[in-house]
């Protein structure tokens, strides 16, 4: 466990200065996964003989001499809706329940490209659907710092394998706040990347104007790390990547100084709904920024008011045209018995897809049909516009937004899922910024009465990352809140 | 918008969802409030209904260059329900 306490740029200059090997940091991860994943359920699959094989080949470059990235031997979980050569990737449905990937997803390759070790594939909820993992087909997954709280969603698998300590970095996706919101009930670093700063390839498909892959960690530094690794242009396989996202390296130019950077706080995003102890906790974030020298002021952004249906109806609307190919032809779940072709769309899709992933395709599948689509998906997309143009105007006078993640800490298992409005309503935070297209930041800035993490999100224009993660920092050094492991 | 019964049945066919049993009730009954939730949308008055291209981005492009990656029997063959004669099989749909 001592290894495993540390944070990801600690092993890293461990395995450089040859204090510890990639194949017995390898194995001191899957011994966390042993003593803990029984009671966590981060897991959907563990990868142990191709991680053995990747760290061991890390080893040998080191021997022969080599300078490696500083990613080389470093453990590294994945959502198990990024596509894993050879390795399983079920999206937690049971659609997809016996899906072996023919190719790596870009960032797979690029994680291989600087050495990660991959150590296997979390939970999430079905097709990334979901704010509380409790939509997986496959196992519930536990919150690490309460194990009768949901870690999160849609990447609550990706969450709680970090903060219980069995691995130091993982990806997630992030569609409408798949990303923060877990990092936010766990106690951990979470970054949703602008859209396009990281290649899309290989993730299968949720919302792909909203989907990025991005970060988790335990601290700023060793996000910005994975971060590094992971970003930059992939024009042969994915046309909205950007060209050239950052100037240098997110880590190497992280600088924690907040002397005169504006910081604005949206009052629509501290109001009614959001939790006495969750608003006064971000609050007492934003105290530390004017205490560091930062200038703090309230800002508004009043059309957070129309973002949850906004974020429904685009998103359900593309999920229902991407999660048209699931229709137990090609791959996946077949329903038996069926005699002619339709039956098998009709019979697979229904016993194949959840009630959540139903859910969405038939409203997304509403409001794009004939007589509705002007009414939804068209006036969305205007509004879309609406909303980009208020956080384009909001920058001009603020170089970070810092709001709350989730209107609660990490509530029971079981509690909200009996009803689906009640489970979106608690995207209201994050949703605004996939719409944007935006970076987004969480980290953990605080405990509820019963020790359960409370995250703060710090929003930044398109691809100012680095700002974030330099905001992040800064608020990390004062507070000490890092590298929190969950006591299991 | 209230949306019918009648409405959510047609809404499933076209989704190649079954809209029997017991379990459409209940996926009926979330999407009427479902629906009501993004009806929230119609108070907003927007001017310009048909502002809904980003102009300032610009389509990425590269050369069609044809490449084969895979074939056939690496690409569907494994995760294929049936396959036979280098393709998928499926209940015969041409008399």
């Amino acid at each position: 466990m001592e290894l495993m306490k540390k944070t990801a740029a600690e092993l890293s200059a461990m395995l450089e200065r040859k204090e510890v090997s990639a194949v017995e940091l390898a194995k001191a991860a899957f011994a966390r996964t042993a003593e803990v994943d029984g009671k966590v359920g981060a897991y959907l699959t563990v990868a142990e003989d191709p991680a053995l094989a990747a760290a061991e080949a890390v080893d040998r470059r080191r021997a022969a001499g080599e300078t490696l990235p500083p990613l080389a031997g470093v453990p590294v979980a994945v959502k198990d809706n990024i596509c894993t050569e050879g390795t399983l990737t079920t999206c937690a449905s049971k659609m997809l329940y016996n899906f072996v990937p023919p190719y790596n997803a870009t960032v797979i390759e690029k994680l291989t490209e600087n050495g990660a070790v991959v150590t296997g594939k979390v939970n999430m909820d079905e097709f990334a659907m979901g704010s509380s993992c409790e939509n997986s087909a496959m196992k519930v997954t536990h919150n690490p710092h309460g194990l009768d709280r949901v870690p999160g969603g849609s990447s609550g698998g990706s969450a709680a394998v970090v903060a219980a300590g069995e691995v130091p970095l993982s990806l997630g996706s992030d569609t409408g706040g798949s990303i923060r919101q877990p990092a936010s009930f766990c106690g951990v670093v979470g970054l949703k990347p602008t859209y396009g700063a990281v290649s899309r390839y290989g993730l299968i498909a949720f919302a792909s104007s909203l989907d990025q892959i991005g970060p988790f960690a335990r601290t700023v530094e060793d996000a910005a790390m994975l971060m590094d690794a992971i970003v930059g242009h992939d024009p042969l396989h994915d046309s909205t990547s950007a060209k050239a996202p950052f100037e240098g390296s997110l880590r190497a130019n992280l600088n924690a100084d907040m002397k005169g950077v504006r910081i604005g706080l949206p009052k629509e995003y501290f109001g009614a709904g959001i939790s006495d102890e969750v608003r006064a906790s971000v609050l007492a974030a934003a105290d530390t920024y004017k205490a560091l020298g930062a200038e703090v002021f309230e800002i508004s952004l009043p059309l957070v008011e129309y973002a949850l249906p906004i974020y429904y109806i685009l998103s359900s609307a593309e999920a229902s045209s991407n999660l048209a190919r699931f229709d137990g032809v090609k791959y996946g779940y077949r329903a038996e018995g069926c005699e002619e072709l339709l039956d098998i769309y009709v019979k697979s899709r229904s016993q194949g897809f959840g009630q959540e992933v139903q859910r969405r395709i038939m409203l997304g599948t509403y409001v794009l049909s004939s007589g509705y689509y002007d009414a939804y998906y068209k006036k969305a997309r205007a509004a879309q516009r609406k909303i980009r143009a208020e956080f384009a105007a909001a920058f001009e006078t603020c170089d970070v937004i810092l709001t709350p993640v989730a209107p609660t800490t990490a509530y029971e298992i079981g509690s909200r899922t009996t009803n689906p409005l009640e489970m979106y309503a608690g995207d209201i935070c994050t949703v605004s910024i996939n719409i944007a297209g935006l970076p987004a930041m969480v980290q953990p800035c605080g405990f509820d009465g019963n020790r359960l993490p409370i995250g703060m999100q710090l929003i930044g224009p398109r691809f100012g990352e680095q700002k974030l993660m330099n905001a992040g920092l800064a608020y990390e050094q004062a507070s000490g809140l890092k590298n929190i492991i969950a006591a299991l | 918008m209230a949306i019918t019964r009648q409405e959510i049945e047609h809404i499933a066919v076209l989704a190649r969802l079954d809209s029997t049993g017991g379990i459409f009730d209940r996926l009926a009954e979330d999407m009427q409030g479902i629906v009501g939730m993004v009806d929230k949308l119609q108070e907003l008055q927007l001017d310009d209904l048909n502002d809904v291209i980003d102009t300032e981005r610009k389509n990425a492009f590269h050369e069609d260059e044809p490449v084969q990656h895979f074939t056939p029997d690496r690409l569907i063959a494994p995760n294929a329900p049936t396959f036979e004669a280098g393709g998928v099989s499926v209940p015969r749909v041409v008399e």
